[in-house]
Parts: C-alpha cells; structure tokens; sequence
C-alpha cells in the first residue's frame, strides 16, 4: 500500500516539475533569457529524474520484475530516457537547445501515460513467461533508450528544417549568445540583416552537429536493442527473426537512420537533405513503437492496448 | 621580423568556427593558431598557420629546404604508392586479351555497385516493402485477396489482387522480389567493401612516405610553407593528438584510424549476418508436436523423448510451465535429463527443443464408481493469456437434441470447477482429493487432469554465424562512434 502512494506521490511531483520547466523554456525562447530562471530549470529537471528514477525502483520492488512488461511501464522508462539524455549535456557542461526538446517531450510522454487512456495497465502485474528472462532488461531498455535518443535527434533535424525554410524568425531577434545587439543597433538594418542570418547558419551548424551526435547514440542503443531481441527471440522461440510487425518496424527504423548516417557523408550537400531524413524517421519511430501495439497482433502483443472510453 | 601567413581556404567556408585549438608550442619562437580544415565531415574550418620568426631564427629559416604540408582529406591517390601496379605478365596473348576484358567488365560492374545513391535506394526500397509486408496480411488462401483487393473495387485507385499475386506480396519476405533486392544490397555492400575501403586499408598500412614534393603538390590540398622545421610541425601536431612518424626530411601523422577502419567493419558483420541467414533458409528443419503427459514421441529416427510432468503454481494465472524431458536413443537409454520451460530449452546435438504451449488435453472422471472415463477437454476462448478449458458430461437420454449434462471447466492442472445440468455452479474438486461430488444424483469423482505440452524441434546451422555476425555488428558499431566522439571531424592525415 506504501509502494501505491508513494508511486501517486512520485507521478505526480514529476509531472508537476516538468510543466514548470516547461513553461520556463518557452519564455526563455520566446521572450528573453534569464540566467537563474535557466539554472534553476535545470535543477528541476534533476529533480524530475531522481522522481522518475524513484518511480522505477519503487514499481520493480513492488512487482519484483524489472518494471518494463508493459506499454505503461515503458512509457515511463521513455520519459526517464528524455530527462536522462536532458541533464547529461549539463553535467558536460555543454550549453544547447536540445533541453527546449527533450523537456516537453518528457512532459508529454508523462503526461500521457498518466492520462485516463490506459489505466487498466498502471497495475503491476506478474509478467507471463515468455518474459521471464534475463534478457527483457537488456534487450526493452535498449530498445527504449534507442527510440528516445533518436526521437529527440529527430526533433533536432525537424528543429533544423524548420529554420531553414522559413523567411522570416523572430525568435533569434533578441538572442543575446554572441552579445551583438548593441552591435546590430548601431550600424543599422543592413547589418542587422546579416546577423540574423548569421545566427540562422549558426543555429543550422549546432542543430545539425547535435542531431549528428544524439543519432549517432541512438542508432547504437537501436542495434543492440534489436540484436539481443534476435538473440532472445532463438531462446525463447526458437528463431532469431520470425518477420513480426514489430521486429520488422524496428528493422525499417533502423534502416533509415542507416541512410541518414550515409547521406551525411557527402559533405557538399546542405544539411537540410540529412534532416529531411531524420524527419521521417520520426514519423517511423512513432508508428514502430505505438502504430503496431494498437494493432494487437503478433508476437509483440504484451504492448497493445485498446483505447477505452473512460 | 618575418611574419608568414599560410591560409587554405576552401570554397565551402564557412562563418561559424567550430575548433579553436591553441597549441602549446614548447618552442615559443612560433605563435601558431591551427585550425584544421576537414571536408570530410560538414564542419569546414580554415587552417591558418602563422609562423612568426625572429631574426636569428629567421637565418636559420632561410637555410632550411621548403617544405609542404599536405592534407588529405581521405585516402591519398593509388597513385602515390611506393610500389606501382603490377601488370600482370602473360605470355599468351589471347588470355591477356579476354582477362583485359573480364577485369574492365568487372570493373565496371563494381564502380556500379558499389554507388552510394544506389545504395541508399536500394534500402529504402526494401524498408518500402516490408512495410507494406506489414500492411498486406501475409500467408492467407487466395480468396481472402479476391475479397480485401476486388477488381471492381480497387484501392487506391488501382491495386487489386492481381498486382499483390503478380509480385508476391502475399508471402513477401520469400517472394523473388525482396530476396533480389536483397541480394543486390549484399552485392553492393561487397562491392563497396572491396573497391572502397579494403585499399585504405593497403594504404594506411603502408605508411608511405612521399619523398618528393612534386608528388604532394599533386594532392587535393597541398602548400608549400618554406622556412619551416620538419621537427617543430611534428611536434605541433602530437600536442594536437596526431600520431607523427619522421623519416628523413618527410613525416607522416594521422589520426582517427580507428574510425576508418569501423564501417569496414561494420558492413563485413552485416554480411556475414546475411551469410547466417541464408544459410538459416537453405538448411534448417522446424517442426512442432503436441504431447500429452507421459507418453513418449519419436523424433525423427534418431532419439525419443518422454514427458514426465507439466506443474504450474499460482492458479488463475499460469506463472511459468516446465516440461520434463528425458531423452532415449534408440536403444532405450536415457541420453540426456532436463526440464525446460519457455526461455530455457534443450540443446542436444544441433536439435533444439523449446518448450512453447501447454493446454489441457483430457479429464479422467469416475462416474458412479464406473470407469474410468477419458473426457477430452477443449479450449475456451478467452483474452489475453488466460487459458480455460471445459468438458462436459452427458446425462440423460444422450440422443435427444437437446440433451443436457454435468459441464466441467479448468483454468489449470489444480482445481476443476463443476455445474450442473442447469449450469449452476455444484463445486470445486482436486484431481489428487479423490473427493466425489454428487451432482444431480450422479457421482463423480475427478480421478486425474491430464495436461499436454506444446514442444518446437528446431534445427539450425546458420546459428552461430548469425550470432557472429551480431556480436561483430554490435562491437564494429560502437568502435565507429567512439572514433567519432573523439575526433568528430574525421579522419585528418598530414604529409610532408
């Protein structure tokens, strides 16, 4: 009874914390920036995680499974994935705009899984024996720190292409990162005109050079994701592909970050062709890790659920 | 005071500046600022390189031999070998005539192949294809296409049964469409392993130091930077985490190796997982068997198993079932003695059984003390994971139409639950209790449950070089962005 409140306690913290947070990006971004505000939305984020961190071990004392059966369960270990990936730039002390993405994400995702769709799975349950095994942890975990890795490079490329193809930004008016506003007021339009396309090129080259590292993550988590499924598909089913839809949307995942990671080698091409890449990869991730559980069907049915009206 | 000012620019400059490396030079007559322009990646930095002499040095300076700083982006030229190419030697003729032709045939069947645009469309084509495998219910008879897919009515416009039978979208992962293009994507993996990357392999193992300066000022970026000390270069460029190798007046560094070498590495363990797979289709036997408990089943003509007992705990949801499983060779012996359960399955010379299903297949009942009487049990359905099965008794006049009787159902091996004729609930009884339930004045006593299990035989050669090709994949992936981590631009080499 313990382990139930405090879990309610522990959601609801979280969730709190990250809409806070949330709010205080927006304002940074579309009005000014305001340095202790920032501080102190980081350390909330800390807290987010250590919360979320408590809601895990809380549901695996409690069930005495590692707490990833479900489609609930890994909802949360997404969201603990995106405040994961959230504070590691900050402990490398590494300014950049990926915290504006992977704290509504996290939110969202928090969000949603607290919502009243599925509540018929927030119950810990025993897990069936196909998974019983040692390799649930590694081979779900992988697969979810992947998806959320390349969710938010994905949301990095589609940041990336939002700048690059609209004319005309007013959020990069007031950025004072380089300090040139006393600058740009002094000589002008014209050169105002260059510094904020200055700042465009600028933000395209950190957008891209981000996007290029987290995918590169991600892609790794994916591989080794999907490899130990095959392997534990041949222990448990006795084959290590079987054609599931959901090892096959896994595999098409795979195959387009695959050619995101080769359309970057040539150089001479704008950024913006990777991006698109990436881009839709993010529609992929999306229907490979919600699109097939809706459909019920197969061997990866621990997943789906249906939507009830509540 | 000599001030000299070296600066590759490249046309693709851009403003943003991404290294600023100051290197510590212990010789503080040089005051160098080097950026390193890389095209390998999309980061382009310009490398200035100031040089600032004093005047005793610049005496010095003006002694030494001009000397050129070479950067490559990638893997210099073929040309550049020590060792030219070797024509082969033939005595005859004709030979030489027809292995002339089949080498420029191959030759350019390779520099097709191994295309990377090509490349790209081929995965994407097959990450098209199993989508649509996914979309397309696979493996159904004929008439549920003709149904889904009317000609009358088409979708989409114009996708009817006759495109899914013509290409073999039913059964797509084995139609002759997917498995060529999945040939061709190995063909052009091999392709581009062997014309790409295997000669940066020769090349960086060789080591080559280019002697004459004709020969850099060939390479892509090449300068000249005269009055410069081979030594202090060298030493830069190990303060900037080069590894530098002198010989002479020429010197050789590069750094990042590993992160060549890694997608050499990688598309070599996709490969062989490739290989495992085909060898997985060509050679493996599957196969699936029933067994109720006790009896023995004969697989194949080499070993018999027997199957002792199926327990499961926890009623209502069934935890984990095991199955016993003793194997006999054909002389009767006992081989081998293990339980398995559902991740855990018996490996026994290349044959693997896997412990998939259980179900309950008959209920042994005494009824009035007369019997005993095998009931055969069915399955119910239900949701999810949850298993029932239900038998039933006829009282009566058995060849009425509607005749009536004692029903008995079952979640597990534990507990039979009883209703009577009128589908009241009458008890629940324990096959080891031997307790007798008088329902509707008949008495029944449920002697035993008898479970069967839902055993796989799999044999598999392709296994272990899948496994191979897997554990290479994974490895050769994280070697290959580690490189990257540590030297995000790429591979550099400097020659001089």
């Amino acid at each position: 009874m313990i382990f139930l409140t405090l879990e309610h306690i522990l959601t609801h913290i979280s969730f709190s914390i990250v809409s806070i947070v949330i709010t205080i990006h927006l304002i940074t971004l579309l009005v000014d920036e305001i340095v202790k505000l920032y501080d102190s939305s980081e350390k909330a984020m800390i807290a987010t995680f250590f919360c979320i961190t408590g809601l895990l071990v809380t549901r695996w004392i409690y069930s005495g499974h590692f707490p990833l059966s479900n489609l609930y369960e890994s909802l949360i270990f997404l969201s603990w994935s995106f405040s994961i990936i959230h504070i590691v730039p900050y402990f490398k002390k590494q300014k950049n705009h990926l915290s504006a993405i992977t704290a509504p994400s996290a939110l969202f995702t928090q969000g949603f899984t607290t919502s009243g769709l599925l509540t018929e799975v927030h119950q810990s349950a025993i897990l069936v024996p196909a998974l019983q095994s040692e390799w649930l942890i590694m081979h779900v975990s992988m697969m979810v720190l992947g998806y959320a890795a390349l969710i938010c490079g994905s949301l990095l490329s589609v940041a990336l292409l939002v700048i690059t193809f609209r004319k005309d930004i007013k959020i990069f008016y007031k950025n004072n990162h380089l300090g040139n506003e006393s600058f740009s007021n002094v000589f002008g339009n014209t050169y105002f005109f260059s510094a904020k396309n200055y700042y465009k090129s600028q933000s395209i080259q950190q957008l891209d050079h981000w996007s290029y590292r987290v995918i590169s993550i991600g892609f790794i988590f994916l591989t080794i994701g999907i490899l130990s499924g095959a392997v534990w598909a041949n222990e448990a089913w006795g084959s290590y592909w079987n054609w599931d839809p959901k090892e096959i949307w896994a595999f098409i995942t795979w195959t387009v970050f695959a050619i995101y990671l080769h359309t970057r080698t040539n150089t001479k091409l704008p950024p913006a062709n990777s991006a698109i890449v990436a881009s839709i990869g993010f529609l992929i991730i999306w229907i490979c890790y919600f699109g097939v559980n809706l459909l019920g069907i197969g061997l990866h049915s621990y997943g789906s659920f249906t939507l009830t009206s509540n | 005071m000599g001030i000299l000012t070296l600066n590759l620019s490249s046309p693709t400059l851009k403003p943003y500046q991404h290294h600023n490396n100051l290197l510590k030079c212990p010789l503080s007559l040089y005051n160098s600022q080097i950026h390193r322009l890389c095209r390998k990646k999309n980061l382009s930095i310009t490398i200035t390189c100031k040089l600032k002499a004093t005047k005793e040095s610049a005496e010095r300076e003006r002694n030494r031999v001009g000397k050129k700083i070479v950067v490559s982006e990638g893997s210099p030229s073929l040309s550049e070998d020590a060792g030219n190419g070797r024509v082969p030697a033939s005595s005859d003729q004709n030979s030489v005539g027809n292995f002339k032709l089949l080498k420029k045939l191959s030759r350019r069947v390779l520099s097709v192949l191994s295309n990377l645009p090509l490349a790209i469309g081929e995965m994407a084509t097959i990450a098209a294809l199993m989508a649509l495998g996914t979309i397309i219910d696979q493996g159904e008879v004929p008439d549920f296409y003709f149904q889904k897919y009317p000609e009358d009515n088409p979708v989409l416009g114009f996708f009817t049964w006759k495109w899914i039978f013509a290409l073999g979208f039913d059964h797509m992962f084995s139609s002759p469409l997917f498995l060529s293009l999945l040939a061709l994507l190995a063909a052009s993996l091999m392709a581009c392993t062997y014309t790409t990357q295997i000669p940066l392999v020769k090349v960086a193992r060789r080591w080559s130091f280019v002697h004459s300066a004709e020969a850099i000022s060939k390479q892509e970026i090449a300068e000249t930077l005269p009055r410069a000390s081979v030594q202090d270069l060298g030493v830069i460029l190990m303060g900037a985490g080069y590894e530098v190798f002198l010989k002479g007046p020429s010197l050789y560094a590069f750094k990042g190796l590993a992160g060549r070498f890694a997608p050499i590495g990688v598309h070599l363990a996709m490969l062989l997982i490739m290989a495992g797979g085909t060898l997985s289709a060509a050679g493996s036997f599957r196969g699936s068997v029933t067994v109720p408990q006790g009896l023995n089943f004969v697989v194949g003509d080499v070993l018999g198993a027997k199957w002792i007992s199926l327990y499961s705990y926890r009623s209502f949801l069934v935890r984990q079932f095991h199955t016993d499983l003793s194997l006999l060779d054909l002389e009767g012996k006992e081989v081998m003695r293990k339980t398995i359960s559902v991740n855990d399955p018996l490996r026994y010379g290349g044959i693997t059984i896997y412990q998939t299903d259980w179900s309950l297949s008959t209920l042994q009942i005494l009824k009035d003390d007369e019997g005993p009487f095998n009931l055969a049990m069915a399955p119910l359905k239900l949701n999810g994971d949850k298993k029932l099965f239900g038998t039933f008794l006829p009282v009566g006049n058995t060849d009425s139409p509607s005749v009536k009787g004692i029903s008995m159902l079952a979640r597990d091996l534990q507990s039979i639950v009883l209703y009577d004729q009128e589908g009241k609930f009458a008890g629940i009884r324990r096959p080891n209790s031997k307790l007798p339930i008088e329902i509707d004045g008949t008495k029944i006593v449920i002697v035993d449950a008898i479970g069967s299990t839902g055993l796989d035989l799999k044999i598999d050669p392709g296994v272990p070089v899948v496994y191979a090709g897997f554990g290479a994949l994974m490895l050769t992936t994280c070697i290959s962005f580690l490189s990257h981590a540590q030297q995000p631009l790429g591979e550099d080499t400097w020659r001089v």
